[in-house]
């Protein structure tokens, strides 16, 4: 197998030159045909998302791609050049490896990746440009990414704010069904907060605002109730998770206040989240038993811890897609060189039989034991004629004159190719 | 002694659960927790048998002898610790269940007495009702400690802002609390049937119990706990307070068990 990948990342090009070759429904199965449909490119299956541009093939020379992907897209070479990177053989795996296991990510650890390489290798399925070496490659990209997500935790902390905040009101409620979120002021930010807690299970959710209207307006987004401004200090005993951010100047939550609401609740724990600039609830709540406030910062400097661990468990990922590397290689090396040793062995054993047959005559005379004598002396023989030949292919596998001394061995030992 | 041999065969397998709290509070994440969960499940049928083969010798409940007493109450943490692992899957639960669960069952071991001979005053009905019943209860109440404690590292790390070092692998505050309060309403009235039967046995054995330092503990302890649960219905209790009380009471409970000696002072 030889494989080449060529593409363009996030990391090496900006939007405008990935943009530029980056491949839509339409194109993409006439590109996938048209590719296998070249010289010595065998297999192919083409990732293109946002972030991304990458083909990789089963082809001997990673140029070809290069020439197809400026050809399809009718541009010169010398303007994409510098941005496009060309991996091949144990470096296109890796490759494959990391962008499927999200370390290659612009968020390293985001799970859309995965489901992007997947449908990239659907289509190709589809269009026909999958054989057994791509396919091999791309079942293994896909069993690695798995471990990767199982075995470190490299997505499983929240990075944004309305994320942070879901992972934190279930760190401090559980389960979020049936609970109810009152967001107080319409800010963006708060509404998307309040967004990812509904579809985490939050059941209900109070919506008050300066304009009663705007109130009115988003409560009906997320199927709540609006709250007049003058009363919502009367519901907030109803809310176990409070999202502010009103553009008020001054505290409107102080610390009495949510010692009473949480007096009204007889305790039950209370999430605040203070998303306004300045700040809305008296960072005084926090000292209250069972209310936790977090403001803006307080998020960030969760998203930051969390990015932090997630670089250190991205270098845990990276040994798993190194050893896994390493394994796909040795597999597919021995795939290739295997029945050439497999035909190696048979012609010699066949000769050997042969030989004792022919000479069977003689052989009667000799005692059983010297009969099977003859037979372990010739057995032994053969397995020494074999071994460094044996030895010197599976070497050989990985260098990239590897097929030629396959073919050499082949003739030499007068077997046919495989296949 | 077959039972010896099981017992510490037993602690071998708890070993694992050990193993696996140390490196779990080390890496700060979840090791070795399966094989360490079958090791101890095979510990505990081991320490049942060596109960029951210890039974079958002295012809009595076992649990007049230290030896006794703590083999016993480790199987009980032991049982406790599996049936809140079957409700509620915690996996933490065993980072602190597992080496609790051993040290009883070192200490059982430090303290094997061959004699099978039981004192006289201890020959009675009640011990099958009054000691099974305080064990289990001190076994819920652990259970309803070590959610405590899970309560109080959570609840400091989501204050602190800074939820990184235990956050991931910690339940959440919630079910801590639910699996501390459920703890202590499985607990409590067996805890309070004990000091019940227990006066009665006392009374009729005709010894003078008032004075015995380990009912005098075990009435403060009783109360401390009756204390949460009345504060808990009336004004809702929740949360850092009831998880530092929940300390204290098991606290009590351990100076109750092991500070005042394993059986009685009228015992002696």
């Amino acid at each position: 197998m030889q494989l080449a990948l060529v593409g363009v990342s996030h990391k090496t090009a900006p939007v405008e030159v990935r943009e530029r070759l980056a491949f839509n429904s339409e194109t993409l199965r006439d590109a996938l045909t048209s590719l296998v449909r070249r010289q010595d490119i065998h297999e192919a299956i083409i990732l293109s998302t946002c972030n991304r541009v990458e083909v990789m093939a089963e082809s001997p020379d990673d140029r070809l791609i290069r020439e197809f992907l400026c050809e399809f897209h009718q541009i010169p070479h010398e303007s994409v050049s510098q941005h496009l990177y060309s991996f091949r053989n144990a470096d296109a795996i890796r490759h494959v490896f990391r962008v499927a296991a999200s370390l290659d990510s612009m968020m390293v650890g985001e799970p859309q990746i995965l489901g992007q390489v997947k449908e990239a290798y659907r289509v190709a399925t589809d269009a026909g440009t999958v054989g057994m070496h791509l396919s091999a490659l791309m079942t293994r990209a896909f069993a690695v990414a798995k471990k990767v997500r199982s075995e470190t935790g490299i997505s499983q902390s929240a990075v944004s704010v309305s994320f942070a905040a879901v992972e934190l009101a279930r760190k401090i409620f559980g389960d979020l069904t049936g609970k109810t979120v009152m967001i107080i002021g319409a800010s963006k930010m708060g509404e998307l907060a309040a967004k990812h807690l509904k579809r985490n299970g939050v059941s209900s959710v109070l919506v008050t605002n300066r304009t009663f209207e705007r109130a009115v307006e988003l409560a009906k987004v997320f199927e709540g109730a609006a709250v007049p401004f003058e009363h919502f200090t009367d519901h907030m005993a109803g809310a176990d998770i409070v999202i502010s951010s009103t553009g008020a100047p001054h505290f409107i939550i102080s610390k009495t206040l949510a010692e009473q609401v949480i007096h009204r609740r007889k305790n039950k724990p209370m999430f605040f989240i203070d998303i306004a600039v300045p700040r809305d609830i008296d960072p005084g709540v926090n000292e209250i038993d069972n209310a936790f406030l977090y403001d803006i910062d307080d998020l960030q400097q969760v998203i930051d811890s969390n990015l932090k661990e997630r670089m250190k468990e991205a270098s845990r990922a990276e040994e798993i897609v190194d050893s896994e590397v390493q394994a796909f290689c040795l597999k597919m090396q021995s795939r290739e060189v295997v029945p050439t040793i497999v035909q190696m062995r048979d012609s010699l054993e066949r000769l050997r039989r042969e030989e004792i047959e022919r000479n069977r005559r003689h052989l009667k005379d000799l005692s059983p034991e010297g009969q099977a004598a003859v037979d372990q002396i010739t057995r032994s023989l053969v397995n020494k004629i074999l071994h460094t030949p044996t030895e010197y292919l599976k070497q050989m596998a990985q260098d990239p004159s590897g097929p030629e001394v396959a073919d050499l061995i082949r003739k030499i030992f007068n077997v046919k190719t495989p296949e | 002694m077959l039972h010896v041999v099981l017992l510490r065969l037993a602690l071998g397998l708890y070993s694992v659960g050990l193993a696996h709290s140390v490196l779990t509070a080390l890496n700060r994440k979840q090791t070795l927790f399966r094989p360490a969960l079958y090791a101890v499940m095979g510990g505990f049928v081991l320490q049942v048998s060596a109960i029951v083969l210890r039974a079958a010798e002295v012809h009595y409940l076992p649990l007049t002898q230290r030896y006794e007493a703590f083999s016993f109450f480790g199987a009980l943490a032991t049982l406790g610790f599996l049936i809140a692992h079957l409700k509620y899957r915690i996996e933490p639960l065993s980072v602190f269940a597992f080496p609790l669960i051993f040290v009883m069952t070192f200490i059982a071991n430090l303290f094997y007495d061959p004699s099978s001979a039981i004192p006289q005053s201890l020959r009675s009905h009640w011990i099958y009702i009054h000691i099974p019943m305080v064990f289990l209860g001190y076994a819920a109440l652990f259970i309803a400690f070590t959610a405590a404690i899970m309560y109080l590292i959570q609840e400091r790390a989501l204050k602190s802002k800074h939820p990184v070092r235990f956050y991931n692998w910690l339940p959440s505050l919630d079910i801590c609390d639910d699996l501390a309060y459920r703890s202590l309403a499985i607990g409590f009235p067996l805890i309070t049937l004990g000091i019940i039967t227990g006066a009665l046995w006392a009374e009729g054995a005709g010894v003078v119990w008032e004075r015995d330092p380990k009912v005098l503990f075990s009435f403060l302890t009783w109360f401390v706990y009756l204390l949460l649960i009345f504060y808990r219905l009336i004004a809702g209790w929740r949360g850092r307070k009831a998880a530092y009380l929940y300390i204290v009471g098991f606290i009590g409970v351990l100076v109750t068990f092991l500070g005042v000696g394993g059986i009685h002072s009228f015992n002696q």
